[in-house]
């Protein structure tokens, strides 16, 4: 797995963040949600800039943090290749999707690419078990997969990817 | 029984449009399918052909297996609906209609009536095709009928009606004696009476209280409130204003959505704030002294917070740890005031209960369930999708009759999954089980929140059990010792089991375990875990026998348990096996049986997933 740079924090943002969810009960998920959102996961420093700000003990937050699965405490590549393992999909053959990634990102599950194009991560039922098996990237979902349409999924986001990286 | 429903509310929608309305399904299953693309294709066409239409998108009828489902209605004529439309075929479909007045026969699926319109000769009707012949929609009436994203659609099928009745002429204990009435019981699988809960939520003392709704869908295989909120949103809403008011006018209500569903969350918030805009929602409801408003709490990603003390602890900020009950959350909920919590599909119920009245709701059911249940019907068969029918319908007629039998022709039903990781399995013999509360336990499953994932015999037993336990293992919170370290115990034992290792008496520790962590969990998840492994060891034993004592997987799933060998017998001489294999060991003439060399064999499977004979095993 590449080791990536952490992002540098921006103080205001978190601060301001803070100010508006800060004077309400109940808000730390959605603080980390609106971080993640920012900096598509959530950086050691914005845990302990919230922390210091409101009052919080670090504990609480790196526990709130750590007990749910789309929190992410390291960077995540450009698209993140949700594959459902739910059961339907597991029937009709998800497994054989998850080891097509592998193969062709030399990638484990929850890994970046080296050049932070793609992350692996199979999720538990994304719903659309009708369409088994399925994934879904940036929101948006793809259905009645084999290892061959993954892989042509695959090949259009690098294209997607290098078309939107060429200057104009 | 299902025109009777659709034609009682009668589709205002399209009667009252003088313009043609194309309507296409755009639910997560359609998005899926291409809808996206096609709905810009239409758009394109529309504009092309100079059509004076309106374009509208739509959730989910429950045909997923149909997706992209495309309906046109021209002015005066049923609604036809076509299926798996393609770039191709949508030409065809607009020039049918649009050029020479018929429709398209070889795309059409059914017509679906509107009170008063012309019928199409030559095309069956939606409740004559078998899909939805034995089905009775009415939680997911307006589901794919309706534009989900308009306020004014909903107001045409009766949308607010139900509220409008309640704040001009009930008081909340009428509303409360219609909802026991109607023997409405809890749709996310626990089935505790929706009128009970709420009364004790009303008698639980002081001002503040909450209405909660758990949109937290975690069972694996099971998508019926998503395609509600996604088709439907006003519904759950509406049925979250009437429990505000019927338990004492509780001021405000959140809706804990899991963040796997994007697209639901996002047409929650905007019905959300339509509402709040004709004042369904807000001060003062429509001039009444209700008032009461709505926020959506997007979950982080954990199954345990569809546990209704675990989404509290979730919904105040915290980990999604639950807590033992007393006290329940009808008297010590959010914030430590009393709260009451229903599933989507139990509150987007409710406007049709107070509408239609408790007596007829009961009137459909069995007789401890009443009403209608919604299925999420998946796996190894033919018309995967959305269903809603009475509760107590036959398993057996849910899937060869509505579910059109196997995907595979040749290979037979094995059994069908019912109720998640909190289920089990039920088998050929019990196909004759009627699907309700009492009877699916009694059959060795529960009904759960309403996943129904059918295997045929091409699946492996003690791979299910393992994939289930493998899950609620990941899931569990890690609270209490009996769901943290028994799960992993049984996990252990159950991947030995799979890979060739196991040991006799295997079973019985299995057995052990799963009634020691049965009645020493703290809460429903670690209480239910062990049951996809007892339901499946009561039927299948000799299938986890094959495993242990013959090394054998009959489903020729376990890869550590395929030898990797042509059965004479069986071998049809096809060929399909031979160019699959990536390392060039199989080798095969025509007419002849195919071989393998096992020197050269990498294990890969694809050869055993090729075959659609099952001759090598």
């Amino acid at each position: 797995m590449s080791q990536t740079k952490h992002i540098e924090v921006d103080q205001d943002f978190i601060e301001n963040l803070c100010d508006e969810f800060g004077n309400r009960e109940g808000t730390v998920v959605q603080i980390l949600q609106r971080i993640q959102e920012k900096y598509g996961y959530v950086p050691a420093d914005a845990l302990d800039m919230i922390g210091e700000y409101l009052e919080i003990p670090k504990s609480k937050m790196y526990g709130v943090l750590t007990f749910y699965s789309q929190f992410y405490r390291e960077p995540r590549g450009k698209y993140v290749l949700k594959i459902c393992v739910g059961t339907a999909c597991h029937v009709r053959g998800a497994g054989l999707l998850v080891d097509k990634v592998k193969e062709e990102l030399k990638i484990e599950p929850g890994e970046n690419t080296e050049d932070m194009l793609f992350t692996l991560e199979p999720v538990s039922c994304l719903g659309s078990c009708a369409l088994a098996p399925m994934a879904m990237v940036t929101d948006t979902a793809y259905g009645k997969l084999s290892p061959d349409k993954m892989l042509g999924l695959i090949k259009d986001l690098e294209s997607e990817h290098l078309s939107a990286s060429e200057p104009a | 029984m299902l025109t009777e429903v659709l034609e009682d509310s009668s589709l205002h929608l399209e009667a009252h449009s003088s313009l043609p309305v194309i309507h296409i399904g755009m639910a997560t299953c359609g998005l899926a399918s291409g809808a996206k693309a096609l709905h810009e294709l239409i758009l394109k066409e529309v504009a092309s052909r100079n059509l004076a239409v309106k374009v509208v998108p739509t959730g989910c009828i429950g045909m997923c297996h149909n997706e992209p489902l495309v309906d046109i209605t021209m002015p005066g004529k049923n609604r036809v609906s076509y299926r798996n439309v393609k770039p191709n075929t949508l030409t065809q479909i607009l020039d049918a209609h649009f050029n020479k007045n018929e429709f398209a026969k070889k795309y059409a699926v059914c017509q679906i009536v509107i009170p008063g319109a012309e019928a199409f000769v030559g095309l069956p009707l939606m409740q004559e095709i078998p899909f939805f012949k034995g089905q009775v929609k009415i939680v997911s009436k307006r589901c794919g009928m309706i534009d989900p994203l308009s306020i004014d659609d909903y107001i045409a099928m009766d949308g607010y009606e139900a509220l409008k009745k309640v704040l001009s002429s009930m008081t909340p204990e009428q509303v409360i004696d219609e909802v026991t009435k109607s023997g409405l019981r809890g749709r996310g699988g626990g089935g505790f009476p929706t009128g009970v809960k709420w009364n004790l939520t009303r008698k639980s003392p002081g001002p503040e209280k909450y209405v909660v709704c758990n949109a937290d869908e975690g069972d694996p295989g099971a998508f019926m409130d998503r395609s509600v909120l996604e088709g439907d949103p006003h519904s759950v809403i509406e049925g979250m204003i009437l429990a505000s008011f019927a338990v004492g006018h509780a001021k405000k209500g959140y809706i804990y959505c899991r963040a796997e569903y994007p697209l639901a969350i996002k047409r929650l918030q905007k019905a959300i704030n339509d509402a709040r805009e004709r004042n369904f929602l807000g001060n003062n409801i429509l001039g009444s002294d209700l008032s009461f408003d709505l926020e959506i709490k997007e979950g982080a990603g954990a199954y345990v917070c569809g546990e209704e003390t675990a989404l509290l602890a979730s919904l105040m900020g915290e980990r999604g740890m639950p807590w033992p009950k007393p006290p329940f959350p009808a008297q010590k909920g959010v914030w430590g005031k009393p709260s009451v919590i229903n599933n989507v599909e139990t509150l987007a119920n409710i406007g049709h209960i107070i509408l239609g009245g408790g007596d007829w709701y009961a009137s459909y059911g069995s007789e401890k369930t009443k009403g209608t249940k919604t299925f999420a019907l998946t796996g190894s068969i033919k018309n995967t999708g959305l269903i809603e029918v009475p509760a107590g319908t036959p398993l057996r007629e849910i899937v060869f009759s509505i579910g059109g039998g196997m995907v595979e022709k040749k290979i037979p039903f094995k059994a069908a999954q019912l109720g998640g990781p909190s289920g089990g399995c039920i088998p050929t013999s019990g196909l004759d089980t009627p699907v309700d509360f009492e009877n699916v336990v009694s059959a060795g499953a529960i009904m759960g929140s309403g996943g129904i994932v059918i295997m045929d015999e091409a699946a492996c037993i003690v791979d299910t059990a393992k994939f289930f336990l493998k899950f609620t293992q990941d899931e569990s919170c890690g609270e209490c010792t009996p769901c943290r370290v028994g799960s992993k115990i049984m996990l252990d034992i159950l991947t030995r089991i799979t890979e060739g290792k196991g040991q006799e008496g295997d079973l019985d520790e299995l057995v052990r375990l799963s009634m020691y962590i049965k009645s020493n969990s703290l809460c429903g998840l670690g209480g239910a875990a062990p049951n996809p492994v007892l339901s499946t060891i009561r039927y299948f034993r000799d299938e986890y026998e094959a495993h242990i004592r013959d090394k054998r997987c009959p489903g020729t799933v376990c890869n550590d348990l395929i030898k990797y060998v042509v059965i004479e017998e069986d071998c049809t001489t096809c060929g399909l096996c031979e160019p699959v294999c990536p390392s060039g060991s199989v080798t095969w003439e025509k007419g002849e049986v195919a071989h393998i060399d096992l020197t050269t064999c990498i294990r890969c499977k694809a050869c055993v997933d090729a075959c659609k004979f099952r001759a090598i095993i």
